[in-house]
């Protein structure tokens, strides 16, 4: 019966991607069907279902689902929505597979829901410590899928693995101490049997990593620390001791590529944050790109945006991989749209650096050198008087998942013209507490800055189109066949532009800031998009 | 020109993001006073301050839009009344919400030593010695300066303007001068004007109550409320001085003083 779902349910899907009309009939078969790593590696071929945070493994954020279009979304209603019941700011990018939506929720619980009508099958509620060490809120973004088992990380810096069925605990394991400022937000990414998960901890002298554990036993796999140790040359790029609480977290989801079988991963801010006179040196690999063996997490290549970073521009955007033509011929690229405000294409082989140019307003840097090496201009170091630096520390973008078309052969990136006032102050680390060396001030009300979606050829680095967002944007994007692009705003809207032109072509006021991405699946014929705003997730198709 | 006092307040009072979720009312703390309030202990609870908490609430407490987290520069706060009240939520967190409490190793004086830095933000207007009368400040503002026209204190007045019946609490009397003297050295875009151009090409202008991607809600200048659609008009387009004129001119400085003495006397009700 399982495996009758999911012909069914595949069927629909070839027939959408083929825009094809598709008669709603009622499912009379069960949902959910085992998510095999056969399933996974072709999850682009099921755009009914999305089975990853970043949708497939080269984090396009892009679906073949169609039934919605640039035509038709103005006709877009609310099919449902589910009211998170813990009080906080949704992040999730939930997971669908064969009808069954699985939500995660703050601070560390997951809820699997009928994706067709919002309603419940199953909640996991994650028991944790009342002293935790966390940054930013009490987030969560995703779980990941293999078989019939969920991987989810939990603020207390631990990995757990849920039965997809029932939401029953299967295993339970810490990555790493909370007490000393570790904990986990991100959705883990599996990778064959393994399944791949970051750190989170940047502001608390952190000594960051990335784990590979057996998805089926728990067991670690291997470990890639993001600062290397005294036994590796690199570590000379860290002022005495200073590697020890070096920070570099690894908080967001990476890509995998399986015909290079290599994991890319970003790393965030060498600690503390803006003081980086006790960390003389560039700090390696905090700020970059990393390229690592699937199967031993072994290096092969890495690439630093912002050596010496001063002013915590993480490098945990995604990346998004895809091959294009570049000079003349067909290269295998990653696209990397930085919070250091420069947008840049690296070759995925080797890490050579191809493209470089600036997306967001910047002041910080003439530009990058022959290497993609910045520039740096003079006293835009944070001082204890403060001196105003553009990107703010937010960045020119953030954590917010960029998309990419291949109809259209554009990077889209959610940008911002900000700016901030930095300021650098002398601390000393302690274990559990916040380690940062500094801080910002806002120098003026956000209307006076404006945030863009940007549309970018990742073969020159310049831009196509821009659309202004007033003030501000903190949404991931998401590109379909359609030619759609939707996205969100700070101050509650979820819209559609037109991915080609960049023109609007629908919102709707969903009441509170959207701070997560959008997907797109299909259950039975009917094609739905899906977003979290505040702390409802709200799920979008076209009218009967 | 309208004559008004204050269009071009400023400071902005962040919306808070947490969410009131239980009482305030049993202090973890056996002292219900804040027994850490030296000038040392001011400057520890900044220094703390910056480090702990600094990074949601900004470097200098007055939130952070980025975060959600709330302006701690207002003298109010949405979970405690009193600075037992501080003390817990510091202490504890806030259930359900993006406040977590702080390291649980910190030690009681950590704590108040930031409720201490918290309290040096407020200023209480008794301790203040300034130059002008409040009750002449009072006259003036009803008076010759003609500022209730567009300012509402306590329900009395306009609405042209911002409603002024706290604003002791978010300004100290520098500001207040400042506000008073040149209006244009900071206009909140609450206060910023917008001149909306229709399709026929009649035109709307009025104060910006609200304006996001796709749509904008003015005031006119009847305090008429229009909503309009971006997609529908022909141009809508920002004017971001103040409406407000200047007392320079028109004022004297004793009359300034008295106003800004009014003014900072203004503050919630007990």
């Amino acid at each position: 019966m399982k495996r009758l779902a999911c012909v069914v349910t595949l069927l629909a899907s070839v027939q959408l991607a083929a825009g094809q009309e598709e008669s709603s009939s009622n499912q009379i078969t069960s949902a959910f069907s085992p998510v095999t790593w056969e399933r996974l590696l072709n999850a682009a071929d099921e755009p009914h279902n999305w089975l990853m945070y970043s949708g497939t493994f080269d984090s396009q954020r892009y679906s073949r689902l169609d039934q919605i279009h640039n035509r038709n979304v103005d006709g877009l209603t609310l099919k449902w929505a589910y009211q998170i019941p813990e009080i906080d700011r949704a992040e999730t990018v939930p997971l669908v597979v064969d009808g069954v939506m699985f939500v995660t929720e703050a601070p560390s619980n997951v809820v699997a829901l009928d994706a067709a009508t919002g309603r419940q099958y199953w909640r996991y509620e994650h028991e944790l410590p009342d002293d935790l060490r966390i940054c930013c809120g009490r987030n969560n973004r995703g779980v990941a899928i293999l078989d019939e088992m969920l991987y989810m990380s939990t603020l207390d810096a631990h990995l757990v693995a849920i039965d997809a069925r029932s939401g029953n605990l299967v295993w339970n394991r810490e990555v790493a101490d909370h007490r000393a400022g570790y904990s986990k937000t991100a959705a883990p990414l599996v990778v064959k049997d393994q399944v791949v998960t970051g750190i989170a901890g940047g502001e608390f002298g952190i000594r960051g990593f990335l784990d590979s554990y057996n998805a089926v036993t728990g067991e670690q796999e291997w470990r890639a620390w993001t600062i290397p140790g005294p036994d590796h040359p690199d570590n000379e790029s860290w002022a005495g001791d200073s590697w020890r609480t070096g920070g570099s977290p690894t908080w967001i989801t990476g890509s995998y590529d399986p015909d290079l079988n290599l994991v890319y991963w970003g790393t965030g801010n060498p600690g503390p944050d803006w003081n980086g006179d006790v960390r003389m040196g560039d700090n390696l690999y905090a700020d970059s790109a990393l390229a690592l063996n699937a199967d031993t997490g072994e290096m092969e290549w890495y690439f630093q945006f912002t050596p010496h970073d001063v002013h915590d521009w993480d490098a945990i955007q995604v990346p998004i991989l895809a091959d294009i033509e570049y000079d003349g011929e067909t290269r295998k690229v990653m696209m990397w749209a930085n919070r250091n405000a420069f947008y840049y294409t690296l070759d995925r082989e080797t890490g050579e650096f191809l493209v470089g140019k600036p997306f967001a307003k910047q002041t910080w840097a003439e530009g990058l050198d022959e290497n993609g090496r910045p520039i740096r201009i003079p006293n835009t170091f944070p001082t204890p008087e403060g001196v105003v630096v553009s990107p703010p520390i937010g960045g020119g973008t953030n954590w917010w998942s960029p998309s990419y078309s291949p109809r259209t052969g554009l990077f889209y990136v959610n940008a911002f013209d900000g700016e901030q006032e930095y300021f650098i102050r002398d601390e000393e680390y302690t274990e559990g507490e916040q380690y940062t060396g500094g801080g910002g001030n806002q120098v003026l009300p956000m209307d006076n800055y404006q945030s863009y979606i940007r549309a970018i050829d990742p073969a020159t680095g310049d831009r196509r189109w821009e659309f202004p967002i007033a003030p501000r944007s903190t949404t991931g994007l998401l590109t379909t066949a359609g030619d759609l692009l939707f996205g969100g705003t700070v101050d509650g809207y979820f819209f559609a532009i037109d991915a080609v032109s960049g023109q609007e072509l629908w919102h709707m006021a969903v009441g509170a800031r959207v701070h997560s991405a959008p997907l797109t699946y299909a259950v039975d014929g009917q094609q739905y998009v899906t977003i979290a705003a505040g702390n409802v997730v709200f799920t979008f198709g076209l009218g009967d | 020109m309208r004559t008004s006092l204050l269009l071009g307040l400023t400071k902005t009072v962040l919306i808070a993001a947490l969410i009131v979720t239980g009482g305030t009312d049993a202090p973890v703390a056996q002292e219900t006073e804040n027994p850490f309030v030296t000038s040392v202990d001011v400057r520890m609870g900044l220094r703390l301050f910056r480090q702990q908490c600094g990074r949601c609430h900004g470097r200098d407490a007055t939130g952070n839009d980025e975060t959600g987290a709330p302006d701690l520069t207002t003298g109010t706060y949405q979970n405690a009344s009193s600075d037992a009240g501080l003390f817990k939520v510091i202490r504890e967190g806030i259930d359900n919400t993006a406040m977590i409490g702080i390291n649980p190793n910190a030690s009681d004086q950590t704590v108040w030593q930031i409720v201490a830095y918290l309290d040096s933000l407020n200023v209480d207007p008794g301790d203040v010695d300034l130059p002008g009368t409040p009750a002449t400040g009072q006259q003036v503002f009803n008076g010759k300066g003609n500022c209730s026209s567009c300012h509402m204190v306590n329900g009395e007045g306009g609405r042209l303007g911002p409603d002024l019946s706290r604003i002791g609490e978010r300004r100290d009397p520098d500001e207040l001068k400042t506000d008073l003297i040149d209006p244009n050295d900071e206009v909140n875009p609450r206060w910023w004007q917008m001149k909306v151009t229709r399709q026929d090409g009649s035109v709307v202008e009025g104060s910006r109550m609200n304006e996001d991607t796709f749509t904008l809600r003015i005031m006119d200048d009847d305090e008429n409320l229009w909503s309009f659609d971006k997609n529908r008009v022909r141009s809508s387009e920002r004017i971001e001085t103040s409406t407000m004129p200047s007392t320079e001119g028109t004022m004297t400085a004793s009359e300034v003083d008295d106003l800004v003495a009014y003014l900072f006397s203004l503050r919630k009700e007990n």
